[in-house]
């Protein structure tokens, strides 16, 4: 029995237990339950558990070619992410932690919409506390904000998933397409946990605001899950293709404007979310192979990036571009391990993003798609820009701080260490990294061309920026907020709500007509809510979410029985 | 001399880099670059391309903060 339980779910029920156990037996009991759930990962492909209810099949367990390399480095990731939290003494975090990978881990083995459902849900309720574990007041607003919009994306799937049901019979988590309407609303629903365009606010917004452990574990599942499920249901659709090229490309110019540089590293992982949903649009062998390729890839430089952020957040207490520089001298270790992750997120030869990027890249080359070619050149230069230099240059170089701060504690290193290892071992050793993608391809990464190619964009790139701040043409970091997609729902809608709302308080008190009399009040909870006049309580924001999901389960129940 | 003088006038790093760019550029004549697109067979194409967008990505992200810029506290 235990053998066909998902993997992920002994972490998922095992967090529980962390209360009860003392702050060392904690740490060595979830790299325990990490290593226990690892080991379902060997059962081999197929379905290894269905539960039947209401005559309905739920597929909880099954495992295939897909499935398997993202639950490899979503367990890689959450045992760095353990040794790298070790030395705080949090076990609401903990949990947080463990049951988030957990329930990530087990989406991925979800064989149906439903059991889909079920944990997409459970990471938005894990993650939610990691947002919390930010301790402030901005951390907590952030945190609200954060569970309404991955709620809506969970209620997105729910309905997509009862009109699947419905139209066809069956909720098999299949290839869908964007022409019916069931298609679209899960499209959508993905849509949101990836980031796209304009509904990409919450990842911006949110991740920076958590803990130094928590953005390093948000950083892994959530937006990775999302393009596991677009590469298992939307593979070969075309719009993806242009969703991502835009993904790839406009958060680059938001990233050099912004001073937070966990923040600019969240503005680069949206634009390396794009790399991939560009690959899973093409959706040939090769692409789907550099889509899993570079998720993989990516969550470890990523990881590796913002653990190094973290780590001078906890020694310095900022992460503002402006208040940081010259920490090399001080956190030595830290500085490499971060420039190890700039290198191989910019792609230079020998590191990983070089690996897993050449796949696309020479994907988009075979299908002919020249234009999203050269803007995915174009934002490779930029992830160099401000991943590869903006981001160690401003932390550990540039102007002295004045900060005098002790290297990382020793688990944050051996955590950062590892990855940076990771990094490297995959550059150097790409035919083992490329055994565990979906397809078998004959693929060379490294011939005279393409070394020599990326060696000049990068080098030149790089070369650009020096010029840029030797001459003292590039600006000094500015304490700031830049203005993201969260603009419309922080400040535009509840704008024009409140805009309207007064127009017709006016129209009331001229004509004296009582069916508006109701509308001040109105008024009131959109400003509390929105513009965040009075801090809402704690407790109310989530019993409304919880009202909400009971809400949107009994429908789904009563749909269903209706349907049988 | 001269180039003694450029050094320590460009800084040791910088005149690595700029080294290591002359050295790729130089590479291009050693054999045959081939790319995905016949356009990026032209000469030091890659390292043009890169250079540009450098530019012209801090160009618009300069330009972009006079809209996008706000306070810090502006969202408090």
């Amino acid at each position: 029995m235990i053998n066909s339980l998902p993997p992920g779910f002994i972490m998922f029920i095992g967090a529980f237990l962390i209360p009860f156990l003392p702050k060392l037996g904690r740490q060595v009991y979830m790299i325990f339950l990490v290593l226990l759930s690892s080991f379902s990962l060997f059962n081999g492909f197929g379905t290894h558990l269905t539960i039947n209810v209401l005559d309905y099949n739920f597929i909880i367990n099954h495992s295939d070619n897909l499935s398997l390399p993202f639950a490899i480095v979503f367990h890689i990731a959450a045992f760095i992410t353990i040794i790298y939290g070790s030395h705080k003494d949090d076990w609401k975090e903990n949990i947080a932690v463990i049951s988030y990978a957990g329930a990530a881990i087990a989406a991925l083995h979800a064989g149906d919409l439903f059991t889909l459902f079920f944990w997409w849900e459970a990471t938005a309720f894990t993650s939610v506390f990691l947002i919390l574990s930010g301790n402030s007041t901005r951390a907590y607003r952030a945190a609200f904000r954060y569970i309404v919009i991955q709620v809506g994306s969970g209620m997105f799937l729910l309905a997509g998933a009862v009109l699947f049901l419905y139209t066809n019979g069956n909720a098999l988590l299949g290839q869908m397409s964007i022409d019916d309407t069931s298609g679209l609303l899960i499209f959508l629903a993905f849509g949101i946990k990836a980031a796209f365009p304009f509904l990409n606010g919450w990842l911006q917004d949110t991740y920076p605001e958590a803990s130094e452990v928590g953005t390093v574990a948000l950083s892994s599942f959530t937006t990775k899950l999302a393009i596991y499920a677009l590469a298992r249901s939307f593979a070969g659709t075309d719009i993806l293709i242009y969703i991502g090229a835009l993904m790839t490309f406009f958060p680059i110019f938001f990233a050099v404007i912004e001073n937070d540089l966990r923040r600019v590293l969240a503005y680069s992982l949206n634009n390396q979310l794009g790399f991939m949903v560009v690959a899973v649009g093409i959706g040939t062998e090769l692409a789907i192979n550099g889509a899993v390729a570079h998720a993989f890839a990516h969550i470890i430089y990523k990881g590796l990036l913002f653990m190094s952020m973290g780590a001078v957040l906890y020694r310095v207490g900022t992460c503002k571009g402006s208040e940081l520089g010259g920490l090399f001298k001080y956190m030595p270790i830290t500085a490499v391990c971060s420039i190890i992750g700039a290198i191989s997120i910019s792609a230079f030869p020998l590191f990983s993003g070089f690996v897993a990027k050449s796949l696309i890249m020479s994907s988009l080359g075979y299908e002919g798609l020249s234009f999203i070619y050269f803007m995915l050149l174009f934002a490779s230069a930029g992830v160099l820009h401000h991943s590869g230099i903006k981001i160690p240059f401003f932390a550990f170089f540039a102007h002295k701080s004045g900060h005098k701060p002790k290297e990382a504690p020793l688990n944050m290193i051996i955590a950062m260490v590892i990855g940076s290892v990771l990094c490297i071992l995959i550059g150097i050793f790409p035919s083992i990294f490329y055994q565990i993608l979906p397809y078998s391809v004959e693929y060379q990464p490294y011939d005279f061309s393409h070394v020599l190619s990326q060696l000049q964009l990068l080098t030149f790139a790089a070369f650009a920026f020096i010029c840029l701040w030797h001459f003292k043409i590039y600006p000094p970091e500015l304490n700031s907020t830049v203005l993201n997609s969260d603009w419309f729902y922080r400040r535009m809608f509840p704008a024009v709500i409140s805009n309207i709302v007064d127009g017709l308080k006016i129209l009331n008190e001229k004509f004296s007509l009582n069916c508006f009399r109701s509308f001040s009040t109105i008024k009131n909870f959109f400003h509390d809510i929105m513009f965040e006049n009075k801090v809402i309580d704690r407790e109310a924001g989530f019993d409304t979410q919880i009202v909400l999901q009971i809400f949107g389960i009994i429908v789904f129940i009563l749909i269903f029985i209706h349907l049988k | 001399m001269i180039l003694l003088k450029l050094i320590k006038k460009f800084g040791k790093i910088n005149s690595i880099v700029l080294f290591i760019c002359i050295l790729l550029l130089l590479l291009e004549f050693v054999g045959h670059r081939h790319g995905e697109f016949k356009i990026e067979e032209f000469l030091f194409f890659p390292a043009l391309f890169g250079y540009i967008s450098c530019i012209i990505i801090f160009k618009v992200g300069v330009a972009l903060r006079s809209i996008f810029m706000r306070d810090e506290d502006y969202y408090d």
